[in-house]
This record gives structure tokens, sequence and C-alpha cells, in this order.
């Protein structure tokens, strides 16, 4: 498995997608307040397309993820599926672009 | 019978079996080569001792490379260089500095700076005739006119005046059998270039003394306090000039080896013969490269100078803060400190830095034996590497 590198030196990001059933007169609004106030949740929007609710979270460790997935996401009334997507590398946000150091290729020393 | 030649000692019978040509036997040693051999067996060196861009060359630059590998490009070219790229040259050029060049007979495109130094000496030198070089030079300046069969003239230059030749200098070097004056600005080592009005002051001696000047620009384009001015524009010196340039610097583009000569037909004509014969062409990726670079990276360009301005302004404030003092250099990616505050020569220097510090830096000696109490300090490397190399050297400086 590839290494997941962390947001900053101590957590991990995943994105997850969550399908959800709508609920009568307001739709997806209650369960996404229900997900949002999560404090593990840094991000969270609804969008059209084959699933409902992109959540973005935040945690310790992997594990620290998975089990707030598994115990409070999944389990919670009204959600179908959730697809958990963990960050491997960031390349670019919010319009700033992050280079990862390259190895150095020139000579130590020329004229 | 020993005897004694460029500074070491052998027999007649060495002499004999000598299989190497007497003129390339005797160019100068490189005393600092053992120096380099060090630097480049360690590991994990801070190295401020780089002579070319730590930018990769700009992609889309990068991507023309590649596509024209991908279309089959990989031939020959004409031996003056693909006509797109010496037309593309002459109207950048124009554009500029509003000089014309012929792209047929006025321009030819080298392998890199350093084989148009080459030419140069090659074309214009007969057997003796003699070259003006400032010093402190680059270090390919008196070799290649010494193969060339002529004498290199070297005017010292210090600290003190900038580390800028004078007209004064000039003019009392010149006479019969001296062909001209040899020099690059900005300079590499010492980031040091000249004002218009001091250029015209050197042409106007040149002229007194109907010199060529063979005029190293290859830095033009990292010239950060005023405007650069090339040699040909000045007035009556677009013939006496044998202008080189080229990719490596500016465009980060070292490994492409492409570099350009403009200069009177004559002159140019002379290189092109010699060049047909010995290079044929330069490589044809670096050359499509190239034209890619002159005509879409003027932005990428303007980006690496500012960033190299922002170290220069870093460096040069840091090594004086430590005690070393420096000029502040108006060009290139060079800082060109003293090392006098430790005593040592600046071969000592470097090495003991190195050993102690891991901190790499080519000592002055390297460029003329009047920068003994210099280093030279690339700041083409990132931020972070500077503001650790400086604290090394603080902390070597304060061992002392």
């Amino acid at each position: 498995m590839s290494k997941v590198k962390s947001n900053s030196s101590t957590t991990v990001r995943a994105l997850i997608e969550v399908s959800i059933t709508p609920q009568k007169d307001v739709g997806f609004d209650n369960i996404a307040e229900r997900i949002y106030s999560y404090p593990e949740v840094k991000s969270c929007y609804l969008l059209s397309g084959g699933y409902d609710l992109l959540v973005v979270v935040e945690g310790e460790s992997i594990q620290t993820v998975a089990d707030f997935v598994a115990a409070k996401l999944s389990s919670m009334s009204h959600v179908r599926q959730t697809a958990t997507h963990f960050l491997l590398r960031k390349y670019k946000e919010e319009g700033q672009i992050f280079k990862h150091a390259k190895s150095e290729r020139r000579q130590n020393i020329s004229y | 019978m020993p005897r004694v030649n460029a500074g070491r000692t052998f027999h007649i019978k060495d002499r004999c079996q000598l299989r190497i040509s007497k003129r390339v036997d005797e160019l100068a040693p490189s005393g600092i080569r053992a120096f380099f051999d060090l630097v480049l067996g360690m590991k994990d060196v801070i190295s401020l001792g780089v002579g070319e861009p730590d930018f990769v060359t700009p992609w889309h630059v990068r991507a023309r490379a590649i596509e024209s590998l991908e279309q089959g490009y990989t031939s020959y070219t004409s031996n003056k260089g693909i006509l797109e790229l010496r037309k593309a040259i002459a109207a950048f050029l124009k554009k500029r500095h509003q000089i014309s060049y012929d792209p047929e007979e006025e321009i030819l495109i080298t392998v890199g700076v350093s084989e148009g130094l080459d030419l140069a000496m090659r074309a214009i030198l007969n057997p003796g005739e003699k070259i003006l070089i400032p010093e402190p030079y680059y270090v390919a300046y008196g070799p290649v006119v010494s193969l060339a069969g002529g004498e290199a003239v070297f005017l010292k230059t210090s600290v003190e005046n900038g580390f800028k030749v004078t007209p004064k200098q000039i003019d009392e070097a010149a006479g019969p059998g001296v062909r001209g004056i040899l020099f690059g600005y900005p300079c590499n080592p010492t980031g040091a270039s000249y004002t218009k009005g001091e250029l015209e002051a050197i042409a106007k001696v040149v002229k007194k003394h109907d010199m060529l000047v063979i005029s190293d620009e290859i830095y033009d384009e990292l010239t950060y306090d005023f405007q650069h001015t090339p040699m040909f524009t000045l007035p009556q010196m677009r013939n006496r000039v044998v202008y080189l340039n080229g990719f490596s610097k500016s465009f980060a583009m070292t490994g492409f080896r492409i570099g350009y000569v403009c200069g009177p037909a004559d002159i140019v004509g002379g290189m092109a013969k010699i060049h047909q014969y010995t290079m044929l062409c330069a490589p044809i990726t670096g050359q499509m490269a190239a034209i890619e670079a002159l005509k879409n990276a003027a932005g990428d360009v303007e980006a690496m100078k500012k960033e190299y301005d922002r170290r220069r302004r870093f460096i040069v404030g840091a090594l004086n803060d430590i005690g070393m003092t420096c000029h502040m250099p108006q060009g290139a990616f060079y800082a060109f400190p003293s090392v006098k505050v430790t005593g040592e020569s600046s071969l000592d220097f470097a090495r003991n830095l190195l050993l102690q510090q891991k901190v790499a830096l080519v000592p002055g000696v390297a460029f003329g034996q009047c920068c003994e109490q210099h280093v030279r300090i690339s700041y083409a490397s990132s931020y972070e590497n500077l503001k650790e190399a400086v604290a090394r050297i603080e902390k070597y400086l304060k061992k002392k």
C-alpha cells in the first residue's frame, strides 16, 4: 500500500463520497448538518452526480479516519453508502502548487 | 638534467615520451582540480559551487524538445544552425536593441558559448597575437587564447574598482599585436557588470586602438541594478564586436548546449568554417528547444531573475553580517566575498570549510591570481540551502 502523505506531520486526510436517502421536506440538509457537525469533518459539499455529499475528513491516522467512517458516518440513518479516498499526495491546493524536493541532478561543483 | 615546465619537473627522456602536444602540455594545470575531485567525492554537501541554474528548463521548452524527437527530428542541421532559430535570434535582437544581424551571414549557432569562444579565438588570432583579458576571468578565457596560438594578457582588477577593467588599463596594454579584448559581463565569477557609460568609455579606447571586442554576454538577462547594454549597440561598435550569447543561463538550458554568435560576416564566416569541420552543427533537439525558449519563455526568465535577485540580496547581506566582506554583484548568480578575515588562502578556506562544515564553493584562485583572497559563491541554490550554508560558514568563522 502506498504510504499516505499526511497534510501535516500529524494528520491524514480523506475525501468521502456519501450517498444519502433524502428526507421528506428537508432533502439533504438535516443529514448534512449532522455530518458536518462532527469536528473531524473539515468540509462538506452537496454535489450533483453519482453521489450526494463530498465530505473531507481529517484524522491522526488512517485508522482514526476509518473508525470515524465505520462508527459514525456509515452507521448514520439515511446514509446508504460511503466510499473513502485517502489523500496520498498534494500537488496543488487553493491555487498553490506544492513541489516536492527533487534529488539534485547537477554536479556539486562546476565553473 | 631536470627541466622545469609548468610547475613540474621532468627529464628529457620524459619529454621524448610525451604523447600530447607541447601546446596542450603547457596549458596551465588547474591548481584546484584536486579540490574539485574532493567535492565530487563527498556526499551530503551543501554546494554553492555550481555554475549553472538550479531551475529546471521551463516545461514548455522541454515539451518542444520531446515533441521534436517524437516527430523524428534527429538529423544534422545546417552547419550554421536551423535558419528559423537564427531568424528568431535576429528578430529578438532587432526588437530589443534596434540592431540588425543578417541570419544568413552574421549569426552562427554554437554548442554553448564555450564553443563560440574557441571559434572566435581560432578565427581571429595569428600566432603570437595578443588578447587582453580582465582578471578575474572565466576559466576558459586564457586556454582558448593559448590553444589558438595567441597570448593572453591579463588586466588585474580589484574589489576597490568593483572588479571592473578601466579604459586606462586597456589603453596602456593596447599596442602592436594586440587584437582585442575578451571579457564577460555580468562576470563569472564576480557578478560585476558595466553601465552604458562605462562601456562607452571602454569602446572609445577600443576604437582608438582599432581592436576587436569578444563580448561574452551569456548572463545578460540576469542584470539587476541597471539595464544591460550589449557592446554591439554602442556607436560604431557593431562591426568590431563578436557577440557571444546562449540559452544556458537565462533559460536554464545548460544541458541543451545551445549558444550563438553574432558579428561581422567575415569573422562569423571564419568561425563557421572551423565549426563545420569540428562540430558540424549544434544538436538539433537543443536548437528546437531554443526556438521555443526565444519565442515563449520571456515570462519564465523574468520569474527566475526575480528569485535570483531575492537570493542575491539575502546572501550578500548575510555574508557581510558574519564578517565576510562582499560587494554587491550587479548580475549573474555569483557573490565574490573576501576570505581575508580568516587569514587563509582561498583554496585553504574552501578545503577546510568543505571538510569541517560540508559547504562547497569555488576558491577565487581558479579565476586568476588576483583573486587569492576571494571565493565564488553561487546563489543558484535554494533559499533554504543558502540560509543553512551561511549558518555553517558562520560556525566555521567562529571556530577560527
